[in-house]
């Protein structure tokens, strides 16, 4: 248990997809103008993120593995694979949410397209995959991902918002300055570094 | 975008390479670039630029991956039933990529080491899907194929930019040949010519984050000369 | 607009030829990559006696590096109690998967409990006719695992050369223990015992070296790799502790 709650806290804050691997930086200059629309964004990463990374681990150790059940290394198939179930696993939730929740796909589902371009969401599945996680660790990796990134992409807006008033060279307005908060942020999140993930345990 | 637009109507017989071509190619390099114009593929630009020789491969991947895709997809583009667009440009993509890490992992073992993760990050990098989405699926496969050219080698040319930088103030070599700094360190090849001994090679360039104040500065330089690109918002 | 039985067939067509194009690359690379991979790790073990090779050893084509590690180097595998194995021995620790200390899993045996793991030396013969035992050392970095090669002399006392190797530190900070040279290259000299023969190990210390037989600095920024490498080299090299007495007095033995 201590276990998963280490890995949690390791991907939401100390390997911080967005600030520290800079992953999924597309969407992320992208939205994050306001912070209406960047917390819309980190909710949904969040939301796809817990789903496709335990789906995905499913898929390679069942499907792809020696362990499978077709008995080969099909590990050669692996990008194809991932990136098909996250774009089928996004595509369905567009679905189930417009259904479910008119007024929840009103305020995500214009984002959820975006998603599956995401290099964090793939990002994280084959660093799973690197990592080793089991299935406890690898759903407590892909939630505490989508969680650092969307506290990432929250904050970050939230700065940019207040930069609006702030009297920026004409040539780096918008996304020059959005390059070097996010490079600043970046160094403030390295000094989580310093933490050791075992105090956790 | 306008001017693109234009010259697709023309559709000019199939593989000439005129004016019209060379601008498919030489556009994405400065005023339509990817990466600082359209922020495009902006992740895998920050990740390995480390190193010149990793920025180089990469860029190469790109292209050729950009290159491709765009080809197949033009060529494919009526036959693609439209419900499901998205994941059959995916599959290609995802597809090509597998075939480059293949091929990377047999030419240079070291490299694909390094590389690791990225490899696979070149299928969401957006520069793909943007470039068929924008252009692929409404052009013939042969000025497809140059504009995936074209939008790789943009992509390239900010990579080798940063690597250049990062590589040389942040390890003081380039291609991992010692340039400026103390010598006797880092490479094995002590007896090569350094000058500027007396430089301290600046960790910060090492670090994720110089990779976003390079493209900031790239950035900074581009719209001060070409004042349209400026953001007016 | 396609019909329905059109997507499917579309589908199908398309994953066919896609997993046999691909299946196809594999298969025809196969050979080709596992050979890289193998010279890969081989690199890795002869970078730690690269002062002795004349030669940096990332240049080296791959015929060069397997005819190197043909010729010079002896292939030895010991277990925690100090005994060396034979190839049966080893076939049946790991399950008929190795016969040599090369083909050994070593990321397997790094989780198995310690008196049933199997510790790899490779003694490798300089020009100067001297001996070289290079050995294994494992452990964990900030981010993921670190593994290092550690050559030594002939005495089973100094450090003759050594080489680290990270799966995903920083660039920049943790990854100076495999780039930096000049980091590196602190342990060379570095002696294993103090003067009453006690196991002492060499340490990684912050704010500057104390004691220059035992202790090197730390790298700048990056404190949890470098207590990972002192961790690490203090408990792998113990574990070769009982094989290294029981060299150590037959040699005695021996004059």
């Amino acid at each position: 248990m201590g276990d998963i709650i280490n890995i949690f806290i390791k991907s939401a804050f100390i390997e911080n997809m967005a600030l520290s691997y800079f992953l999924g930086m597309c969407s992320f200059l992208a939205v994050s103008k306001s912070v209406k629309t960047a917390l819309g964004l980190g909710l949904a990463v969040i939301f796809v993120q817990g789903l496709t990374i335990p789906m995905n681990w499913l898929i390679d150790y069942y499907l792809l593995g020696e362990n499978g059940i077709f008995g080969i290394d099909l590990t050669f198939l692996r990008f194809i694979i991932f990136i098909s179930t996250i774009a089928a696993l996004v595509q369905l939730v567009e679905m189930v949410v417009e259904k479910v929740s008119p007024s929840l796909y009103n305020s995500l589902g214009i984002f959820l397209p975006l998603i599956t371009v995401n290099c964090a969401i793939l990002g994280a599945s084959l660093f799973m995959i690197t990592k080793e996680y089991n299935f406890a660790q690898s759903v407590s990796f892909g939630l505490g991902g989508g969680v650092g990134w969307a506290l990432a992409i929250v904050a970050i807006a939230g700065i940019r918002e207040k930069m609006s008033y702030s009297i920026i060279p004409a040539p780096l307005r918008g996304l020059g300055m959005a390059f070097i908060l996010t490079g600043i942020m970046g160094i403030a999140f390295m000094g989580l570094m310093g933490i050791d993930p075992a105090a956790f345990k | 975008m306008a001017e693109v637009q234009e010259l697709t109507k023309k559709e000019p017989s199939s593989f000439s390479f005129g004016k019209a071509e060379r601008k498919l190619i030489t556009d994405p390099i400065n005023d339509n670039n990817p990466v600082t114009v359209q922020i495009l593929g902006v992740c895998s630009a920050l990740a390995v630029t480390t190193l010149l020789t990793k920025a180089i491969v990469m860029g190469i991947a790109v292209t050729l991956v950009t290159a491709f895709s765009n080809m197949f997809t033009a060529m494919l583009r009526d036959y693609i039933p439209k419900s499901i667009r998205m994941i059959v440009q995916l599959v290609i993509i995802a597809f090509l990529v597998t075939v480059v890490e293949l091929i990377l992992k047999a030419v240079n073992y070291p490299i694909w080491k390094e590389l690791s993760v990225f490899i696979g990050l070149i299928i969401t990098n957006c520069i793909l899907m943007g470039r068929l989405e924008a252009f692929a699926m409404s052009n013939k496969p042969w000025r497809s194929f140059l504009d995936g050219i074209g939008n790789g080698l943009g992509y390239s040319v900010i990579l080798i930019i940063v690597a250049v930088v990062r590589e040389l103030f942040g390890k003081g070599s380039l291609l991992d040949y010692k340039i400026i700094g103390p010598t006797s360190e880092y490479v094995l090849n002590t007896n090569q010519i350094s000058w500027l001994s007396w430089y301290a090679t600046n960790n910060l360039a090492i670090l994720s984050p110089a990779a976003m104040f390079i493209v900031a500065i790239i950035i900074w330089v581009q719209r001060s000369r070409n004042r349209k690109l400026i953001d007016i918002s | 607009m396609h019909s329905t039985a059109y997507i499917i067939r579309f589908t199908i067509v398309m994953t066919v030829i896609v997993a046999f194009v691909l299946a196809l690359m594999v298969s025809g690379l196969k050979g080709i990559h596992t050979e890289n991979e193998e010279v890969y790790n081989k690199k890795g073990i002869l970078s730690a006696v690269s002062e002795q090779l004349g030669k940096d050893v990332n240049v080296m084509s791959n015929k060069e590096v397997q005819e190197i590690f043909g010729s010079k180097i002896e292939q030895k595998v010991v277990n925690a109690k100090g005994e060396e194995l034979s190839a049966d021995q080893i076939k049946v620790a790991t399950g008929g998967a190795a016969a040599k200390a090369e083909d050994i899993d070593l990321a397997k045996e790094a989780k198995k409990p310690v008196d049933q793991r199997l510790l790899p030396i490779y003694v490798f013969k300089g020009n100067d006719n001297k001996n070289y035992n290079i050995l294994y050392v494992r452990g964990k970095g900030l981010w993921d695992e670190i593994w290092g090669y550690v050559a030594m002399s002939e005495d089973w006392n100094t450090i003759a050369g050594e080489a680290f190797d990270h799966k995903g530190e920083t660039p920049g900070l943790g990854a100076e223990i495999k780039e930096n040279k000049a980091w590196y290259n602190q342990f060379t000299g570095k002696k294993l015992y103090d003067n009453t023969g006690n196991f002492k190990s060499v340490s990684v210390v912050k704010g500057g070296v104390k004691d220059a037989q035992h202790q090197v600095d730390a790298i700048a920024g990056a404190t949890i790799t470098s207590n990972g490498v002192d961790e690490m080299l203090e408990r792998g090299i113990k574990y070769y502790e009982p094989y290294m007495q029981k060299v150590k007095k037959q040699e005695i033995k021996n004059q």
